[in-house]
């Protein structure tokens, strides 16, 4: 559904992103794994069209991202979840839903859609009036996802959802994410620094170390090779 | 001083600060739009109320378009329907010149934008108002109505003491708070308004949302010129303009958004409210050419020790 | 004087005076009264876009109410000859001290804000003052004839004269202004205007240096409102103090090109003449041409070439042929710091910072050693770029105490930590782009309190232990990333610091970049440097760190010899996750 060719980024006068490829089949899950710095949230930048590449395509659905403009994406049904949640503090929570719902695809199921939210997260229902921005971080990040799934996509895209969070509340979040993967079959794109708990729920993972794919596997694969925690950990030579 | 007159000169005062005071308001909300929650410093907006007083003046006086209406509806008809023509206006200003030094373009820079803006919008308003001179002369005009003339009397209260409401304020004073109120009903519960609201607070997030925060933008920007001009029409019938009228009041305007606090639509009303209110208490002890003098020493002082205002978020101190 | 700023002054003013000369003769074969005036006229807004140049160009405090001077001058001229019979020569030297002053008082409370805030409120001084002097009954004073004494008056039948005149002011003002590009003074308002936070942690104290703009800005000012209000005989308060003049100002000087001192020059040659002649001629038509030209200029100006036609027309054209020569100057000689070992230079203590309910930093406690270098690393997020902006000044401390040999860094301004002996980089490195290398990096010497033959002495021999010797001429906007990243670090150096503070100095480097900078971080630590080091790239940090200090959530994590921190248990969970510790050990 999603397909990355070749994609090479240089963002702020850095060479980010190399020849980055990566496939997203329909109905799977995919994670994308690194350290600090290897990439990983240009990638998902430059999917959402915030920053252009220097060289290569990303399609979806046949269709060639890059001639879109960035708010296209979601009436095309990529569902983004951004780094840090990206609330609108401003709003409230239900009115955060609502912005989620903008597109057609959307507000056609909107009812659907708000009662399938407030199943997977309870506590959405619970605040619909509150501010976003009074929100705690693990509340913050289940409105944002919710936000994601409210414009009924095709790809939902999470971007860092543990980050800021307690393990036990990011384990949480990586519950329901899975839950959703399960019970609605939608195709999801998980970018993450936790490899393990993002890995072993995934069907597909690959790691990114300083702007290129190093390796790619299930998650077996990737769990027993010691590559991993030597990228992360800055064993690894020359 | 005799009490009896002390109070009346009060009392005057107090419905003058609230009639004129929510006139302003709506001023302000027009400039809170654009300043407070798009971040565009907009330097022209004294310019857009003086559009929105031509427009309302040639609407009603000049082409006669709206004569039928006679003298007593016709004029606040005016200031409404100023409104539409300046938000096109605005909105061609927003796409051609000030979109390109604002919004996601210029996000995340050093300053955000607030240089080149300050400076296309000087250039707007030089144009406008030099513009306006050539185009509407400089001899001042007036949306001419019996009402201005008229007061309704209550008292005596408190023994001979009679306050005067004059009816073109009171009936602007109406009217002005009916569009305010319609403003916020629009932004608090259309999508329309959510969207503009969300695209103020986080336009990356907006984008992510499927909205077009560009547009969303010039949506923004019509309507806070639109807003201003309608104010401007409503003053128009009580005061006489020239092309050169919207610099007395830019300086009221900022006073009172600042006043009200940056980001907060709702507070550029009351710090409006609230300039107006000072405006008219001054007239009290002051002659009238201190009296602009006066609400720059409030803004100086508002800006120097309290530039978060009454409701808003911290503003840029060294 | 900065580096090779003796020949650059005698090219500039020998380029001035020629300037000059032209336009006199020009001046000789006019004969048209108009044109006379709009000869005098033309230097007079020249000189007043560059007083405004030196606030708003140079130092990047973009004023809208330069009238406030311009009219205290002219006020000043044409009271004194009104009520004190006082020569307009003397009047414009009074005027001149006015405005100073005028500047202390303004710039005060003003400087404490920043940005459209600074701007908007500069505007409302000369309005205020409008008001007053509208309501003092000054409608409309004139300067009275004192056929007596012509000459002392100011008073010349040949209107010449008087351009003569304006062309000696701008000449003196144009000096002025070349000596301060030509200095530290230039120099340190450059470095305000780019990053006045990199300025501040460079040792400059941005409050008083902008403050010196203003009053050299007001004081011009003011000489060439006193003029102008001899020159016209009759002043009203809008025509000195009104927004067209503050206006007039800037137009003119983005027009020309901002930031330079020929900037104003060529915006008053074109726009002047070209705005009152066509007043002139189309004036009863179209009143207001004037404005509508200015506002159309200052757009277009924006959005075709927002510096202004000098810098556009200079990069296009004249771009600089090759790297200016090396400056010929015996690099300091500092001898190496002989290190004790063991002794601790920094010593941290439970040092805290929260934001809302947000601890960033919390009780973090730890102390580098002289000679040492010292990697920060954790998590994204960690607080760890917090826990440098706290302890270089940038934030306050919530609780904890930072000592440097003892002596107490919490609680100071950025620039008095940087004088204490404190170096610090950042994350994004904004550099002069125009200006050659040895200008960049004077900077740090500069803030560090140096004489100007020292300084240029401690910056070469800073790009010397960088290696970047050979680009010393090179303009800056032509490095490389990792050169880039070097110069930042020169110019930390250029300060003679104790102690630096390196913030993701390899970011976004590739493996050969990222060596040669290693070499370069060893090379400084083996003469004595100690550096604290936040970075990513763990593969070099492993490589270059004595010693980690392991952050998470604000915490300190873990501290240690390299090997022995990654391979704590506590760190790689952090680092990749507990399950992923739990796998491994099961």
């Amino acid at each position: 559904m999603l397909e990355v060719r070749d994609l090479s980024v240089a963002y702020g006068g850095l060479r980010a992103l190399t020849d980055v490829s990566l496939s997203v089949a329909e109905g799977r899950f995919v994670t994308l794994v690194g350290p600090n710095g290897a990439g990983k949230s240009t990638l998902f930048k430059t999917i959402s069209g915030v920053v252009p590449p220097v060289s290569g395509t990303i399609t979806f659905a046949g269709e060639n991202l890059l001639a879109r403009r960035p708010s296209d994406r979601a009436h095309l049904g990529i569902a983004h979840v951004p780094e840090g949640r990206q609330v609108f503090k401003t709003l409230t929570v239900r009115e955060n839903l609502e912005m989620g719902a903008y597109p057609k695809a959307g507000r056609a199921q909107w009812t659907q859609t708000l009662d399938r939210i407030h199943t997977l997260f309870p506590i959405l229902a619970e605040r619909a009036g509150q501010m976003a921005g009074t929100l705690s971080g693990g509340e913050q990040q289940m409105l944002a996802i919710g936000r994601g799934l409210a414009c009924a996509p095709r790809l939902l895209m999470l971007d860092e959802p543990s980050m800021g969070l307690a393990p036990s509340v990011a384990e949480m979040i990586f519950d329901r994410i899975s839950q959703i993967h399960r019970e609605d079959g939608l195709t999801i794109l998980l970018v993450e620094q936790r490899v393990a708990e993002a890995l072993e729920r995934s069907d597909r993972g690959y790691v990114l170390e300083t702007g290129h794919i190093v390796l790619e596997g299930s998650y077996e694969t990737l769990l027993s090779d010691d590559r991993v925690r030597r990228s992360y950990l800055g064993l690894t030579e020359a | 001083m005799d009490l009896e007159i002390l109070v009346e000169n009060v009392l005057n005062a107090v419905t003058a600060g609230i009639t004129i005071g929510c006139i302003y308001g709506l001023m302000c909300i027009g400039l809170g739009l654009i300043f407070g929650v798009m971040r565009i410093v907009n330097f022209a907006q004294g310019e857009l109320l003086m559009l929105g007083m031509f427009a309302s003046f040639y609407l009603v006086t000049g082409g006669k378009a709206l004569a039928f209406l006679g003298p007593y509806w016709g004029p606040f008809v005016g200031a409404i329907c100023a409104a539409p023509i300046v938000f096109v206006g605005g909105a061609l200003l927003h796409k051609f010149l000030l979109s390109r030094v604002s919004g996601l373009r210029t996000a995340g820079t050093l300053d955000e934008g607030h240089f080149g803006q300050l400076i296309v919008t000087l250039g707007i308003s030089l144009i406008l108002q030099n513009g306006g001179q050539i185009v509407f002369g400089s001899t001042p005009v007036a949306v001419r109505t019996p009402l201005s003339a008229e007061a309704f009397l209550i008292g005596p209260v408190y023994g001979g003491a009679t306050v005067f409401l004059n009816k073109a304020k009171l009936i602007a004073f109406v009217v002005a708070i009916l569009v305010a109120v319609v403003l916020y009903m629009t932004l608090e519960y259309t999508r329309l308004g959510k969207a503009l609201r969300a695209s103020a607070d986080n336009p990356t997030a907006a984008t992510y949302m499927g909205i077009e925060v560009d547009r969303a933008y010039r949506v923004a920007f019509g309507l806070g010129a639109a807003i201003t001009a309608v104010a401007g029409g409503l003053m128009a019938t009580y005061i006489s303009f020239g092309p050169f009228v919207g610099f007395d009041y830019v300086i009221i305007m900022y006073s009172g958004v600042v006043l009200g606090g940056m980001g907060s639509i709702l507070g550029a009303f009351w710090g409006g409210l609230t300039v107006g209110f000072v405006q008219q208490f001054s007239a009290l002890i002051l002659p009238p050419q201190l009296q602009n003098a006066a609400i720059f020493v409030v803004f100086l002082m508002i800006v120097l020790l309290r530039p978060q205002g009454l409701f808003g978020r911290s503003a840029e101190r060294a | 004087m900065r580096y090779g700023a003796g020949p650059q002054l005698k090219r500039d003013l020998t380029r001035l005076a020629v300037l000059a000369a032209a336009y006199l003769m020009l001046m000789l074969f006019v004969k048209n009264s108009y044109y006379q005036l709009i000869l005098t006229l033309v230097p007079v807004w020249a000189l007043f876009g560059v007083s405004w140049n030196i606030l708003s160009g140079y130092g990047g405090q973009l004023s809208f109410g330069h009238a406030s001077f311009f009219g205290i001058g002219a006020y000043t001229v044409t009271l004194a000859v009104v009520y004190w019979s006082l020569s307009p020569w003397l009047g414009i030297v009074l005027g001149m001290v006015l405005g100073g002053l005028a500047a202390v008082a303004i710039g005060t409370p003003t400087f404490r804000l920043r940005g459209h805030y600074f701007a908007l409120s500069m505007l409302a001084y000369p309005l205020a003052i409008l008001y007053v002097l509208q309501y003092l009954g000054f409608q409309e004073v004139s300067i009275p004839m004192h056929r007596d004494n012509p000459v002392a008056f100011m008073e010349f039948s040949e209107p010449r004269i008087y351009t003569l005149i304006a062309v000696c002011l701008l000449v003196a003002g144009v000096a002025v202004s070349l000596i301060i590009e030509n200095s530290r003074f230039g120099l340190a308002l450059l470095a305000i205007r780019q990053n006045e936070l990199a300025a501040e942690a460079a040792g400059i104290n941005a409050r008083l240096w902008k403050m010196r703009s203003l009053v050299v800005s007001g004081m011009i000012a003011a000489v060439v409102g006193g003029f102008y209000a001899r020159v016209l005989l009759v002043i009203t308060p809008d025509s000195v103090f009104g927004m067209l003049v503050s206006a007039q100002a800037v137009v003119v000087t983005l027009f020309g090109g901002v930031a330079s001192v020929w900037g104003p020059l060529i915006g008053a040659a074109i726009l002047v003449p070209l705005a009152e002649t066509l007043q002139a001629e189309l004036g009863t038509y179209l009143p207001g041409i004037q404005g509508v030209i200015y506002g159309l200029a200052i757009i277009g100006i924006m959005l075709l070439a927002p510096d202004g036609l000098f810098w556009t027309i200079r990069d296009r054209w004249f771009r600089p042929k090759g790297a200016a020569p090396i400056p010929d100057v015996a690099p300091m000689t500092v001898a190496s710091r002989p290190v004790r070992a063991g002794v601790p230079l920094l010593v941290v203590e439970n040092v805290s910072r929260a934001f809302g309910g947000l601890k960033a930093v919390s009780e973090v406690s730890f102390s580098v050693t002289e000679g040492e270098i010292l990697g920060i690393i954790g998590p994204n997020g960690a607080g760890k770029t917090t826990l440098f902006n706290v302890l270089n000044g940038v934030l306050s401390a919530d609780e904890g105490s930072a000592q440097l040999s003892g002596q107490q860094m919490l609680g100071r301004k950025t620039f008095e930590v940087c004088r204490m002996g404190v170096g610090r980089t950042f994350q994004v490195v904004r550099s002069f782009p125009r200006l050659p290398v040895i200008d960049n990096v004077i900077v740090g010497a500069y803030g560090a309190g140096l004489s100007d033959r020292d300084a240029i002495a401690s910056a070469v021999r800073a790009l010397r232990q960088v290696g970047l010797q050979d680009q010393s001429g090179m303009a800056a906007g032509q490095l490389t990333n990792k050169q880039l990243r070097l110069m930042e670090l020169a110019r930390a150096l250029a300060g003679n610091p104790r102690l630096l503070l390196l913030d993701e100095t390899l970011a976004g480097l590739g493996r050969e970049e990222c060596d040669s900078v290693l070499t370069v971080l060893a090379g400084l630590r083996e003469h004595g440097m100690t550096i604290c080091i936040i970075e990513h790239t763990m593969h070099a940090m492993m490589r270059l760190a004595d010693r980690f200090v392991v952050l998470d959530h604000g915490r300190v994590l873990a501290t240690g010899l390299p090997r022995a921190v990654v391979e704590d248990s506590s760190v790689i969970e952090a680092y990749l996750g507990k399950k992923w510790l739990a796998r491994q050990n099961a």
